[in-house]
């Protein structure tokens, strides 16, 4: 549909480049993506040309560095592709998002062994990264994890169990955060991070979760049983820093979910301006009610916002400043929207866009894990008013 | 094995018909608003099939060769992107307004210019025209034996063997090289460019070749040297209407639309 797709303006990050990257892409999820999404995501299958698809694009390694198979580019741009592939289908960002994660903590905490070892794989999507926090008794409060590792000679014994794991009966390599340290105070000091690979001895994918939506990448819990993990494998080779290596990979999970958010919204926002002037009631087109005009404009303005907050917050993750409190606001926002328009655009096409003939219903069973999954957005509030206070603290 | 692909930028044709204006008095077509030019698709195939050719004999090299205004260069990228190792764009204001001749004439020079490769490659018929002339004007200019509208192409030692479309099938024939070869959409999908040879094409510069460069001079060339010429521009108007055919069951609706048929002189 060059028609919807192409009036939107591009807006990414590395010149011409960026432009140029997101234009292609774009034309791929227009018709590759597009055209088959609700099929594979009705049949719950994982898009395996699709996935190859990507994989032969090189979009894993967008923001990879060079040395290591990828194109060293802005998280901008990473950010204008990841919008394109969600307005087709949001799962298939969320299969990427493990490889980013992982490819960045790596690149920024891992020794050059793991570096080596790790980031080729993750950068081409030949191998699936995943990134495992979450456990039974631990979401929001990360830092109540129970998952114990111990030193054994050049090993370490890990034990515990991890759930909610995207991508996680696919995974090749997890990293995953335990405690070396369960009765560390602060608690933080105690969590370091690991790369499990899964072929490792006592490590087993438990179940896989049936979900309401987010389909594409699967779900799955993870058992650690004794599970006997090379000391080579602790991330950057110390214990007691997993927390601060994990956290500062959660703004590049932030980024990607706010960029989902906006392609969902988006593709929702798209579907409502067509069918809102193919549908007639009252001896006029819907879209001339004004009703129905109010919610267009409402949708199309909070978008745009959304787009150019994720951007911003994106290029200041590229600065290399910090940016927390631009990144919170981003998904924060972004998401909010995606759940607003995904409602709206259910609204505006009636009784059909409650049926499962339309892609409607997808966008509003995948908008709300965009709210939950890398934070949720009570926890993303507390966030960004912490830091406003400590910005703005009075004397 | 060296190759030339001649590429042109033309409307989106996925442009919805409702965005598709023409100005009669220019006798012009209008850009869509917002919408961008792209590459004709049945080039892009063109370019997909020089690429081939390119890995299947092992060397050379598939540049690309477009005649257009500015924005004709984004369709050099996108062959570039593809795989493509050169771009030049003939670009002058004195090309504006052509024809197929015109065209051809101005590609053939080029292509003598850069030196006849193994294989000229051209896209069966640009998908805003149709007219799918320039390539064989280009053969006969440049005294190349061709080949059109071909679904599939295979290297054959130092000889091309090739398949054609034809009314009522297939028509397989070899050729010599250097030759012409035309691709028609049955040759298969162009690939998606990879993101890393995007960021290449992006970085590479583009010849520019004016007609003076390519020793044309402007009377032979654009609407000047045109021997095609328009006598009206306008959009065909159609009046559908659409009947539905009843019946209690479906046999009964298709002995109606039968009748319907007859009726109408279609059967
Ligand atoms: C499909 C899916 C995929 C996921 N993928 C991954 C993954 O790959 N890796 C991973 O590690 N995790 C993953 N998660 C886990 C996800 O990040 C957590 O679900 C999320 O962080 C929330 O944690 P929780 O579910 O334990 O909710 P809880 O922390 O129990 O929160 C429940 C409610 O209480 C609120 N709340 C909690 N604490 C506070 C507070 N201090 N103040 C105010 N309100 C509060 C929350 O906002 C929420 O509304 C995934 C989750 C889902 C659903």
């Amino acid at each position: 549909m060059a028609g919807v797709s192409d009036v939107r303006e591009i807006i990414a990050g590395d010149g011409e480049t960026g432009v140029e990257i997101t234009r292609n892409v774009r034309r791929w999820v227009d018709e590759q993506v597009i055209p088959n999404a609700t099929e594979l995501e009705h049949s719950g299958e994982f898009p395996a040309r699709i996935h190859a698809d990507m994989c032969e694009m090189g979009i894993f390694g967008i923001t990879f560095p060079e040395s290591h198979g990828g194109l060293g580019l802005s998280f901008e741009t990473y950010s204008a592709v990841i919008e394109e592939i969600s307005r087709g289908w949001m799962g298939l960002a969320g299969i990427i998002n493990t490889n980013v994660i992982d490819g960045w903590i790596i690149d920024e905490h891992g020794t050059q062994e793991q570096k080596d070892r790790f980031l080729p794989g993750l950068a081409t999507g030949e191998k699936q990264g995943c990134f495992t926090i979450t456990e039974p008794n631990a979401g929001s409060d990360a830092q109540a994890i129970r998952t114990t590792a111990s030193r054994d000679a050049d090993d370490y014994i890990l034990n515990g169990n991890k759930l909610f794991v995207t991508n996680g009966d696919r995974g090749d390599v997890y990293l995953a955060m335990t405690k070396t340290d369960p009765s560390a105070q602060p608690r933080h000091r105690g969590i370091s991070a690991f790369l499990v690979e899964k072929d490792t001895p006592g490590f087993s994918v438990a179940r896989t979760i049936d979900k309401l939506g987010y389909k594409g990448p699967e779900t799955a819990e993870l058992f650690l049983e004794d599970a006997r993990v090379p000391a080579d494998n602790l991330l950057g080779g110390s214990e007691g820093r997993g927390f601060q290596q994990m956290i500062s990979g959660l703004e590049i999970g932030r980024i990607n979910v706010a960029s989902r958010a906006t392609g969902v919204a988006q593709a929702a926002f798209d579907a409502a301006i067509v069918y809102a002037q193919q549908r007639e009631t009252m001896g006029q087109q819907i879209a001339q009610h004004q009703a129905i005009q109010l919610k267009l404009a409402e949708m199309a303005t909070k978008i745009r916002a959304a787009r150019l907050l994720t951007r911003d917050a994106a290029r200041k993750k590229d600065s290399g400043q910090r940016s927390d409190l631009d990144v919170g606001m981003a998904k924060l926002f972004a998401t909010e929207v995606a759940l607003e328009c995904s409602l709206e655009s259910m609204r505006v096409h009636g009784g059909v866009g409650y049926t499962k003939e339309l892609p409607v219903e997808r966008f509003y069973r995948d908008a709300p894990l965009m709210a939950v999954a890398e934070g949720t957005n009570e926890i993303q509030r507390i966030v960004i008013a912490r830091r406003l206070l400590e910005l703005y603290k009075v004397e | 094995m060296d190759v030339i692909v001649c590429v042109k930028q033309i409307p989106d044709p996925e442009t919805p018909a409702a965005a598709f204006k023409v100005d009669e008095a220019a006798m012009q077509v209008l850009p869509a608003q917002g919408i961008s030019p792209v590459i004709s698709p049945f080039d892009a195939q063109a370019v997909e099939a020089a690429l081939r050719i390119k890995d299947a004999s092992g060397d050379g090299c598939v540049n690309i060769i477009s005649l257009g205004p500015d924005s004709a260069r984004d369709a050099i990228k996108h062959s570039l992107a593809m795989g493509a190792d050169e771009g030049y764009h003939l670009k002058d204001d004195a090309f504006e307004g052509g024809d197929a001749w015109t065209t051809a004439l101005a590609l053939s020079k080029a292509i003598q210019h850069l030196g006849v490769p193994d294989v000229l490659i051209f896209g069966r018929q640009a998908a805003d025209w149709d007219q799918g002339t320039v390539g064989s004007i280009v053969a006969e200019l440049l005294d190349l034996p061709s080949a059109t509208v071909l679904r599939a192409v295979e290297l054959n030692g130092d000889r091309i063997t090739v398949s054609r479309v034809v009314a009522d099938g297939f028509e397989n024939i070899e050729l010599p090289t250097p030759c012409v070869l035309t691709i028609s959409n049955e040759f298969g999908d162009p690939r998606y460019p990879q993101l890393r040879q995007i960021m290449q094409a992006a970085r590479k510069q583009v010849t520019e070749f004016t007609a003076a460069d390519l020793g044309l001079d402007p009377s032979e060339v654009g609407a000047a040297g045109a021997r095609v010429q328009m006598h009206a521009l306008y959009q065909p108007t159609s009046d559908v209407e659409v009947e539905i055919i009843e019946g209690d069951t479906p046999e009964e609706k298709a002995a109606g639309l039968v009748n319907a048929l007859r009726e109408a002189k279609i059967l």
